[in-house]
């Protein structure tokens, strides 16, 4: 999701240069809706607008030069034409791509864009769609890296091809020295920050031209004498290298499509391979690679609960830019050639949606007659909750990513199983690296911080745990846990051993007490709650030690019990 | 004023004192200290009842004295048991002059362990009385001479010791050296304290007089302050009488017991959606990211997956298997559609990175899981699912938060039936009439659509997001249905309704926090 600045004049200039300065913001944000566009930000004295693009699979309108075309083509009812993309045009320069490059990064694309003078906004737009494109779509420039080059200073052919770190040296953009591609790799601000790409790679790629000078390494960074744009130059050289042939071309296209919206004349470039790619040895940029599909009407129909017809689709469709034709009972829809995100029907279902507006679907409630309810394990919670507060409990509820510290060391746990908990490979810190593995650190958090509140403290929580469990698929189990805690200066085993006993009356559970040595607790002051036979949780009095560490000033006594393996059991 | 009832509502302790001036000559003008020992009231309980007799205008001031008393601090109790810097300082110099060795006053502050200031103020009085002189060499030598001040000093911590006793009983010197000595900001450090002891004189006022003529009158009937089983049993409440209370006084606090204002709030929307028809989805805390992301359709390269993105499990890192046929069903959806109908991601699905274990990052993997266990058709789920995101905290950003989410299955799920469901949800969950619906994009939905209400207190306030499962979801999980897929942000509606800024309050560690909070639902 992309948040991108543009500027009102220039996003009015590209709809209809008659009625810059006219529209008002609020029209801005309806038309933004086009785009699942949503205005962060407007700043009247500049003009500057903040815009989330929400669709991470629409890189054409991360742009305003893209937010305009999908605004225009709703306005004129249809996509200008761009005849640079049909099958005829004669490129008149060429890129040759050397031998192993489909070991390192195989695919490039370019063109030639003339008679746009670079205006300030422009550029501006260049570079942040440049930038959003290789970070965001082209995975921080792995897949796609883009660049471009003042033309008038390049002779044809380019070539794209290997060389030895240490064989071709340029001065980057950002820097005043000549330096090898090894140098750049070990130096410059984008060395560091993309040379990973090439990790492992002897030989690194580069952009040269006729005269061997170099344009770029991609895509790591461009020349500083060929590969800077300025204001007021109109001649550029655009290319795109990246790992994904699709990919590459639609990026190229899109540049292309901008740079015409603005008024350049754009000439496709012959990329010549010496080997086989998806689209042949000789590949033509930019190219309109989508291919029609052919949808039942009624599909979209049922999907959208409306009954539409034929034509309204064509026209929903053909305002939003597609190429499309209607047959008898079908639709044939070709994407524009600067998309490539129709992977189902559905794709097609929502872009008709948009086009007609979603406010011109009336909602209808869903008619087919449902049973709702909890599941047993959430009954079982709120029962146990109601009766707590009957025993003049106050609830609490916590964090379930907590510290090692509190749910285990703290308590007294570690290197006994009832210290095992689920933790966190990528911690961001180490206060938020566990999962709760029982209730009481919960509860002793709330106490330590409310030794201000007036007495006694009656304290519980029913939520989730996650108990480490090797027989488990997931190598642990999520249980549902109730924690209560007492705490005033005269708190005492058989008070709590009081409240467990008429909660287990309620609940329905016959159950019993047997001793237990846990280190939380204090030695003969500690028993497992067993029901059947088996434990399902624990009672006693915290042991003094727990408290010190916790810093609380008054004795406390508790119980957890695993509502989950009640239920179970019921 | 209605005195007579303003009498009843006397208390026991008011009671005693003004008998206390009912047994003398009307006009009777007692001390504090006179009333102590008549009423033999505690000096706490007594201060109480004058306080509530002077704040009903019963009792009144006469006059009032203000007499300076000396007493000693623990300091001054300390130079009592040992001795003070002065007699110290005096008797080294005799011992001094006595065994002929050289006493300086570095000397003093090393070996008597003396602060200098006390050093330079008890030397300099000393030198004043001629009991000390300073020779070549800066030695104190002793002249033998007596010093007053180190006698008075000495007399002075021995009565304050005895008992704390008023500045003027003491001669005019003593009263000099116990000022100078005395306790005061910036010198915290001294042996004596002089305080303020304020006495009064009280005397009835003509209402008072009045109500000790109806206490003493009533004084025959027995009063009780509290009933009781005796009184009840045998019936003699009948002769007693009932002390009034003051009802307008702040009730005392009483702790209880509640729910938690946030599970409250969380409670209400449960109880809805179940009213609504929704059976409730349970999930685990731990997920596989194939249940988690995978099963969305959410490719492996999407951004939302990297590694600062979600919490993953450090051990096991993996789980054994993923069942089948869904892994086998989901890897063809994301390579090449499968049987969905979908063109896919095309890329090498990545078997082993879906059996890695995360902490559950949306609670749509409960809905997938809901999906692949033959759900009912019609039917409506949701869930309450804790999540956890990989964010740095602050005021708007919680680890782990809960969230609302839910499925719809059914033949007439459509489009328009997805926007009358979320209109139901806007008029029950939010109270709220108008309705906004907005394109929006996530990567298991298509169409997708922000909701945006108009909440009654909250103004035009963004609700939830929903969409109808893509085919590559529902199909390779066994749901021919169309499905819809929907969640509700309900946390700014919930601080809202509990008062609150911080979304780390929800979970606050403050006692008394929780009690207080009232939610307003």
């Amino acid at each position: 999701m992309p948040t991108i600045s543009i500027f009102k004049d220039d996003l009015e200039s590209l709809l209809d240069s008659r009625r810059a300065g006219a529209v008002s913001i609020d029209q801005i944000e309806e038309w933004l809706m086009l785009v699942k566009g949503e205005l962060k930000g407007h700043n009247a004295e500049t003009g500057e607008l903040r815009v989330e693009l929400q669709d991470s699979n629409r890189p054409d309108l991360w742009c305003c030069e893209g937010i305009a075309r999908q605004i225009r083509i709703k306005q004129q009812g249809r996509l200008r034409a761009y005849p640079f993309l049909s099958k005829q045009s004669k490129p008149t320069q060429r890129v040759i791509v050397g031998a192993g490059m489909e070991r390192v990064r195989p695919y490039v694309a370019a063109c030639t864009a003339k008679g746009y003078r670079v205006t300030k906004e422009g550029l501006a737009q260049l570079i942040q769609t440049q930038e959003k494109l290789a970070d965001i779509f082209g995975h921080k420039r792995k897949t796609v890296s883009i660049g471009i080059y003042q033309l008038q200073k390049i002779a044809f052919p380019v070539t794209y091809e290997l060389v030895k770190p240490d064989e071709a040296r340029f001065t980057p953009l950002g820097m005043e020295t000549v330096m090898t591609l090894s140098e750049i790799l070990m130096v410059h601000p984008k060395g560091l920050e993309h040379g990973r790409i090439l990790a492992g790679h002897s030989r690194l790629p580069i952009l040269r031209d006729a005269k061997r000078q170099p344009l770029s390494f991609p895509p790591i960074i461009n020349s500083r004498e060929i590969g800077e744009v300025r204001v007021g130059d109109d001649e550029l050289f655009v290319e795109v290298t990246g790992t994904d042939l699709a990919m590459v071309v639609l990026t190229l296209n899109i540049f292309a499509v901008n740079l015409a919206d603005r008024g350049a004349m754009i000439e496709p470039v012959a990329v010549q391979y010496p080997h086989k790619t998806p689209l042949g040895r000789q590949v033509l940029t930019p190219q309109d690679l989508g291919k029609p599909r052919s949808i039942r009407i009624e599909t979209i129909e049922r999907a959208l609960g409306q009954a539409l017809g034929g034509k309204t689709v064509t026209q929903a469709l053909k305002t939003y830019g597609y190429d499309v034709s209607a047959a008898k009972s079908t639709v044939k829809a070709k994407l524009p050639p600067y998309r490539q995100d129709l992977m189902h029907e559905m794709d097609v279902v929502e872009d008709v949606a948009m086009s007609c507006g979603y406010g011109s679907f009336a909602p209808e409630m869903p008619a087919q007659f449902t049973v709702g309810g909890l599941s047993r394990i959430e009954q079982t919670s709120d029962r146990a909750r109601e009766l707590m507060v009957g025993l003049g409990f106050q609830e609490i509820i916590s964090n379930i990513l907590g510290s090692p510290e509190s749910y285990s060391t703290a308590m007294r746990l570690d290197g006994t199983g009832w210290g095992k908990m689920v933790e966190v490979d990528n911690a961001m810190a180490v206060t938020f690296s566990a999962l709760r593995q029982w209730m009481l650190p919960s509860l002793l958090r709330v106490e330590a911080a409310s030794n201000r509140a007036f007495y006694p403290h009656r304290l519980f929580e029913a939520g989730d745990v996650a108990i480490p469990d090797t027989a488990h698929e997931l190598g642990s189990r999520t249980d549902t846990v109730l924690g209560a805690v007492l705490a005033h200066a005269t708190a005492h085993f058989s008070e709590i051993h009081s409240c467990l006993d008429v909660l287990f009356y309620h609940l329905g559970q016959e159950y019993s007490l047997e001793p237990v040595q846990h280190p939380s607790f204090l030695e003969g002051r500690a028993g497992h709650i067993i029901v059947a036979g088996k434990p399902v949780g624990v009672i006693g009095e915290v042991h003094p030690e727990v408290l010190e560490r916790w810093q609380i000033g008054v004795p406390v006594v508790s119980f957890d019990v695993n509502l989950s393996q009640l239920t179970d059991r019921a | 004023m209605d005195t007579t009832s303003s009498f009843d509502n006397l208390h026991p302790l008011e009671i005693k004192v003004l008998t206390a001036f009912g047994a003398g000559p009307s006009g009777t003008v007692l001390t504090t200290e006179q009333l102590a020992a008549t009423t033999a009231l505690e000096p706490s309980q007594l201060s109480m009842a004058i306080e509530w007799l002077l704040a009903k205008q019963l009792l009144v001031v006469q006059s009032e004295t203000i007499t300076p008393v000396a007493s000693l601090t623990p300091l001054g109790e300390t130079y009592f048991e040992q001795s003070s810097p002065i007699e110290r300082i005096l008797s080294a110099a005799r011992d001094a002059s006595g065994t002929g060795k050289r006493l300086t006053i570095p000397d003093l502050h090393t070996k008597e362990g003396l602060d200098p200031a006390d050093v330079s103020k008890a030397v300099g009085r000393l030198k004043k009385e001629g009991a000390l002189l300073i020779v070549q060499g800066g030695c104190l030598e002793s002249t033998g001479r007596p010093s007053p001040s180190t006698e008075a000093m000495r007399a002075i911590l021995q009565q304050l010791h005895e008992a704390p006793c008023e500045v003027e009983q003491f001669p005019e010197p003593s009263r000099q050296l116990i000022q100078e000595h005395a306790v005061r900001r910036g010198s915290a450090k001294e042996p004596f304290r002089v305080e303020d002891r304020v006495a009064r004189w009280y005397v009835l006022s003509p209402e008072g007089t009045v109500a000790v003529n109806q206490v003493t009158s009533q004084a025959t009937v027995d009063e009780v302050s509290q009933l009781s089983p005796e009184l009840l049993k045998d019936g003699s409440w009948r002769r007693k009488r009932f002390r009034k209370y003051t009802i307008s006084l702040r009730a005392p606090r009483v702790g209880i017991g509640k729910k938690h204002p946030y599970r409250e709030f969380l409670d209400t929307v449960k109880t809805k959606l179940v009213s609504m028809g929704f059976k409730e989805m349970r999930g685990s805390l731990v997920e596989t990211e194939f249940w988690n992301m995978d099963a969305l359709f959410m490719p492996q390269f999407h951004p939302a997956r990297d590694i600062h993105d979600v919490y993953f499990v450090k051990d096991p890192t993996h789980a054994a298997k993923i069942a089948e046929p869904f892994v086998s069903r989901v890897t063809k959806a994301h390579e090449n559609g499968g049987a969905t109908g979908s063109t896919g991601w095309r890329y090498a699905f990545d078997g082993e990175r879906a059996k890695r274990l995360v902490l559950r990052s949306q609670g749509t993997a409960v809905s997938a899981r809901t999906l692949a266990a033959a759900p009912e058709a019609p039917g409506k789920y949701f869930s309450i699912a804790r999540c956890f995101r990989y964010d740095q905290v602050d005021a708007t950003h919680a680890t782990d938060f809960f969230q609302v989410e839910g499925i719809v299955l059914g033949e007439d799920i459509n489009f328009r039936t997805l926007l009358g469901l979320l209109n139901l949800f806007a008029r029950e969950v939010a109270q709220a009439k108008e309705v906004k619906f907005l394109p929006a994009y996530f990567p298991f939905t298509e169409p997708s659509v922000e909701m945006h209400v108009r909440h009654p207190r909250l103004g035009w306030m963004e609700l939830g997001g929903a969409g109808l499962f893509r085919r590559e979801v529902t199909l390779p999980l066994g749901v021919t249905v169309p499905v819809i897929a929907w969640g509700l942000g309900l946390d700014r509606m919930a601080m809202v309704a509990l008062g609150i800024h911080d979304i780390r309050e929800l979970f606050t560690d403050s006692l008394e926090l929780i009690r207080t909070t009232r939610g307003i639902f």
